[in-house]
C-alpha cells in the first residue's frame, strides 16, 4: 500500500496550515501596526490635534486598510489549505478502503452477548480491573461466571512467577483425575520443579526426603525421567556444574506455567488462545474477500441478506482450520455425513456420490478420474478425517 | 498493489546490489494480506483529519470575523468625535492583540491534532512480519476502545487506552463531543444537540440530515405535552415550518398532537409521546456523529466479528466434539455466528486429529485400516513410542505401523 504517498500528502497539508497560520499572523500584525501608527500620527507634538487633520488621518487609514485586503489575503490562504486538505481526503478514500460495514449484515448481533465476550476477554487475560469496569457501565452482572475461574489461575500463575509453587501444587493434587484423563502429566513437571529449587537451596536430605514423598508415585508411568531426577541427589548444591544443569534453565519454569495454563483452560472447557482475539484476526484476514464479494452483491441486497453459505472461499491462515473439511475434486461438494470421503483402491479420495455417479450406482467398474486403475464400489472404504 | 510486489520482480532479477540492501525480505506470502488489512484502517486515519480539518476551520472563521469587524470599526471610526475616534482606535488595537493570542492558541491546537495524524500514519508504518502479534494485540485494543467510546462506556475506555498507552491512537477526544450531547439528550434536553447542529451546519445540510427537524419535533412534542398550546404554535411557526418543503407528512403528524393530549390512545400519536423517542434521538445523532466524521456506522468490533465469524464458520462448529479452541465452540460466539452464512471451501483442508496441524504434502493423512485417517507425525511419533504399534484414538483398535497407507487429497 501506498503510504507513503498519504504522507507525502499530508505533509502538504501541514505545510499550507503553517502558511495560512502564518499569513494571519502577519495579516493582524499588518493591520495593528496600520492603527497604531494612525494613532502616533494623531497624538504627535507637532501636530495641533485639529479635528480636520484627524479626519484625514483617518481616512488615508481607512485607504491603507482597503490596500492591504486583510480578508482577501485571510482568503486567499486559506483556499490553498482547503485545496490540499481536499486533495488529501480524496486520497485516503483512494488508497484505503473508505466503508469497510459494506460487508455488514444488519442482522441481530446482540449487544449483551458482546458485553460478556468483551468481560471474559479481560478477565481470561488476568485484566479483572477492565473486566468489573465493563461489567459495570454496560450493566451486565451476569457476565461475571467465568471471573473467579480466571481469577484462580491469575494467582497460580502470579505465585509461579514469584517461584512459588504451592498453589500450582494444591490445585493439580485437587484436580488430580482430570488431569489424568486428558494425559497430563503436569503434577510431575511442577513436583520437578519444586525438586531442583529444593537441589539447589535445600540440604541433600531435604532433597531426597522431597523425592522420596513426591516423586517416586511417578517412578512406574516416567520411567526416563525418574533415574535422571535421582542422579541429580549426586549433584545437590552444584547443579549448575552437573551433567543435569538444563534442568535448571528458567525456560522450564516458562513452559510448565504455560502448560498450567493451558490445562486449566481445558478444564475449564474454554480454549487456550483467546476466543475473541482470534475471532476478530479471522475477520481482519477475511474481510476484503467479504468486502470484494459485498461490492459484486451490491445491487442484490436481499441475496447477501439471505445467504446460507457464501458464494466464494475466504482463505484464512493455517491457525483458523479447527476442522477436517474434504471438498471432492469431482463434484466440488464439501463431504458429509450423507455424503463422506472415499478412499479408491487407488488410494485417490472421492465422495460418495461422485463414485455413484461414476460406477452408475455401483453397477459396473469405473476408472479413477486421476490414474488409469479401474475400482469397483466394493473396493472403496469410507474415511474418517 | 502493483507497487509492492516490484520489489520481488527486481529480487528474481538478482543484481547483487538489491541482494545485499535487503538481505531478507520478508515472506512475499504475509505482505499482499498485511497490505490488505491496513486498507482497511480508513477510520483510523480520518477520524483524526476530520477533527483536524475542523479546528482549523472554526479557527479561520474566528480570524475572519474579528478582523471584519476590525476593518468596519476603522470604518466607523471616521465618524465619530476626535476623543471617541481615539478610544475607538485604541479598543481596536487591543482587540487585534487578543485576536493575535486566539491565533497563537488555535494553531497550538492545530499542531497538536497535526501531531496526532502523523502518529498514526507511523503506526500503520510500523506493522510488519516481525512485530504482527504485537500489532494485532493493539488493533484489537483499539477495535475494543472504539466499541467502548460508542456504547457511551467511557470509563472502560479511558482505562484501556491510558493502560495500554493508547491515547494517541484512539478517538477519546473526538467522542468527549459526544458525550455532552448525548448525556443532555438522555436527560432530555435538546439544547446541546441543537448547538451542535448549528456548529455542523452546512455540513448536515450537505449529507441531507434531518437532526435538526427531529430535534425539534420533539421540542414540539415537549411543549405540547406540557399543555403549552400557544407556545407551541409559535415554536412550530418558527421552527418547523421550514422543514415543511421536504418534511410535510412528518410535519403533520406531529402538528396534529394540538389535538389530542399527552395521554392519547391513539396509536399514531401515542408513540410520538412516548419516552422512547429520546433513544430514538440518541441513535439518530450518534448515526450523523460517525458520519461527519468519518466513521463506520457499526462499531468496528461488530464488523471484524461478523467477517470472522462468517470466514470460521462451518457445520461442524455446531458439532459437540468441535475442538475447543474454535471460538465458535462457544455458546457465545455460535449464537452471534446464528444469522451468518456458513464459509465456503473450494479445496480440502484437513487437520489432524491428533496433532490438530493441517496436513498436507509436508504432512501427508495417512489411513488406518478402519478407515481413520491421522497426521504422518502423530502417528510417528506413537509408533516410536510403542514399538510401531498404533492405536487409533477414536476406536481404541490397535494396528502395526506397517498397516498405513497414504492418501492422495487434490
Amino acid at each position: 500500500m501506498d503510504l507513503s504517498s498519504i504522507k507525502d500528502a499530508f505533509d502538504r497539508v501541514a505545510k499550507k496550515q503553517k502558511l495560512s497560520s502564518s499569513k494571519s499572523q502577519e495579516v493582524v500584525d499588518q493591520v495593528g501596526r496600520e492603527i497604531e501608527q494612525a494613532l502616533a500620527t494623531i497624538h504627535s507634538p507637532h501636530d495641533l490635534s485639529s479635528p480636520v487633520d484627524q479626519k484625514s488621518v483617518l481616512t488615508e487609514l481607512k485607504f491603507k486598510i482597503n490596500a492591504i485586503g486583510p480578508l482577501q489575503q485571510l482568503e486567499g490562504s486559506n483556499k490553498e489549505l482547503n485545496a490540499s486538505l481536499s486533495k488529501y481526503q480524496k486520497l485516503l478514500e483512494k488508497v484505503l478502503n473508505p466503508d469497510i460495514s459494506k460487508a455488514y449484515r444488519n442482522v441481530d448481533f446482540d449487544t449483551r452477548i458482546i458485553n460478556q465476550i468483551i468481560a471474559n476477554h479481560f478477565y481470561r487475560q488476568g485484566l479483572f480491573d477492565l473486566g468489573d469496569s465493563i461489567v459495570n457501565e454496560a450493566g451486565e452482572p451476569d457476565a461475571t461466571a467465568l471471573r473467579s475461574q480466571f481469577l484462580e489461575m491469575h494467582q497460580i500463575i502470579g505465585a509461579m512467577r514469584e517461584r512459588n509453587l504451592q498453589p500450582a501444587l494444591t490445585w493439580v493434587s485437587a484436580n488430580r483425575e482430570k488431569l489424568l484423563q486428558i494425559g497430563s502429566n503436569l503434577e510431575l513437571k511442577i513436583h520437578r520443579l519444586q525438586f531442583v529449587e529444593v537441589l539447589q537451596n535445600g540440604t541433600r536430605a531435604d532433597a531426597l526426603i522431597y523425592a522420596r514423598t513426591y516423586l517416586t508415585p511417578f517412578a512406574s508411568v516416567n520411567k526416563d525421567e525418574f533415574p535422571k531426577l535421582m542422579g541429580c541427589l549426586l549433584y545437590a548444591g552444584r547443579l549448575e556444574s552437573s551433567p543435569y544443569s538444563e534442568l535448571m534453565s528458567p525456560i522450564h519454569w516458562e513452559m510448565t506455567t504455560e502448560e498450567l495454563a493451558r490445562q486449566f483452560c481445558t478444564l475449564l472447557g474454554q480454549s487456550y488462545e483467546n476466543p475473541l482475539s482470534v475471532a476478530v484476526a479471522a475477520g481482519v484476514e477475511g474481510l476484503p474477500t467479504l468486502l470484494k464479494l459485498a461490492n459484486v452483491m451490491a445491487a442484490k441486497k436481499q441475496e447477501w441478506l439471505e445467504m446460507k453459505q457464501l458464494p466464494v472461499p475466504v482463505e484464512l491462515g493455517k491457525e483458523f482450520q479447527f476442522h477436517s473439511i474434504f471438498v471432492c475434486p469431482v463434484s466440488r461438494d464439501q463431504a458429509s455425513e450423507e455424503n463422506p470421503p472415499m478412499l479408491l483402491p487407488c488410494l485417490h479420495v472421492l465422495c460418495k456420490q461422485s463414485i455413484m455417479k461414476l460406477s452408475k450406482n455401483s453397477t459396473r467398474t469405473f476408472k479413477c478420474p486421476y490414474c488409469p486403475a479401474e475400482a469397483t464400489v466394493s473396493h472403496c472404504r469410507q474415511l474418517h478425517f | 498493489m502493483e507497487m509492492d510486489s516490484l520489489p520481488n520482480g527486481n529480487h528474481a532479477t538478482g543484481t547483487p546490489i538489491t541482494a545485499t540492501a535487503n538481505p531478507a525480505p520478508p515472506p512475499p506470502s504475509n505482505l499482499p494480506q498485511l497490505t490488505d488489512s491496513l486498507k482497511l484502517e480508513h477510520q483510523f486515519l480520518r477520524v483524526p483529519f476530520e477533527h483536524y480539518k475542523k479546528t482549523l476551520r472554526a479557527n479561520h472563521r474566528a480570524v475572519e470575523k474579528e478582523m471584519s469587524a476590525v476593518i468596519s470599526g476603522v470604518n466607523e471610526a471616521a465618524d465619530l468625535s476626535p476623543d471617541d475616534a481615539v478610544n475607538h482606535l485604541n479598543s481596536l488595537v487591543s482587540r487585534l492583540q487578543g485576536l493575535k493570542r486566539k491565533l497563537e492558541e488555535g494553531s497550538r491546537v492545530e499542531h497538536l491534532q497535526a501531531h496526532k495524524c502523523r502518529v498514526r500514519l507511523d503506526h500503520l508504518e510500523s506493522a510488519d512480519a516481525e512485530n504482527m502479534s504485537e500489532w494485532s494485540n493493539t488493533r484489537l485494543k483499539r477495535i475494543l476502545v472504539d466499541y467502548m467510546l460508542r456504547m457511551s462506556y467511557y470509563d472502560t475506555a479511558v482505562k484501556l487506552a491510558e493502560s495500554s498507552n493508547l491515547q494517541d491512537l484512539v478517538d477519546i477526544d473526538v467522542f468527549q463531543e459526544a458525550k455532552k450531547v448525548i448525556d443532555a439528550l438522555q436527560n432530555q434536553d435538546v439544547a446541546p444537540a441543537l448547538a451542535w447542529c448549528a456548529d455542523n451546519k452546512s455540513r448536515l445540510k450537505k449529507s441531507k440530515s434531518k437532526l435538526e427537524f427531529q430535534l425539534r419535533l420533539q421540542e414540539f412534542i415537549e411543549l405540547v405535552r406540557a399543555d403549552n398550546n400557544l407556545r407551541a404554535i409559535t415554536y412550530a411557526r418558527k421552527y418547523l415550518a421550514p422543514w415543511a418543503t421536504t418534511h410535510m407528512k412528518e410535519l403533520q403528524r406531529v402538528t396534529a398532537t394540538l389535538a389530542f393530549k399527552k395521554d392519547t390512545e391513539c396509536a399514531t400519536y401515542k408513540v410520538l409521546f412516548e419516552a422512547k423517542q429520546w433513544d430514538f434521538l440518541v441513535d439518530q445523532f450518534k448515526q450523523e456523529f460517525c458520519k461527519l466524521y468519518g466513521m463506520t456506522l457499526e462499531p468496528l468490533l461488530n464488523i471484524y466479528l461478523q467477517a470472522g465469524l462468517s470466514a470460521l464458520k462451518t457445520p461442524y462448529c455446531y458439532e459437540d466434539d468441535c475442538t475447543k479452541e474454535d471460538p465458535l465452540s462457544q455458546e457465545a460466539f455460535r449464537t452471534l455466528a446464528l444469522p451468518l452464512p456458513y464459509s465456503k471451501q473450494h479445496h480440502s483442508k484437513l487437520v489432524c486429529y491428533i496433532t490438530k496441524e493441517l496436513m498436507d504434502t509436508e504432512n501427508p493423512p495417512q489411513v488406518l485400516p478402519n478407515g481413520y485417517v491421522y497426521s504422518t507425525k502423530a502417528l510417528e511419533e506413537m509408533a516410536k513410542k510403542n514399538n510401531g504399534r498404533i492405536i487409533c484414538p477414536r476406536t481404541g483398535l490397535v494396528y502395526n505401523d506397517t498397516e498405513l497407507v497414504k492418501a492422495y487429497i487434490s
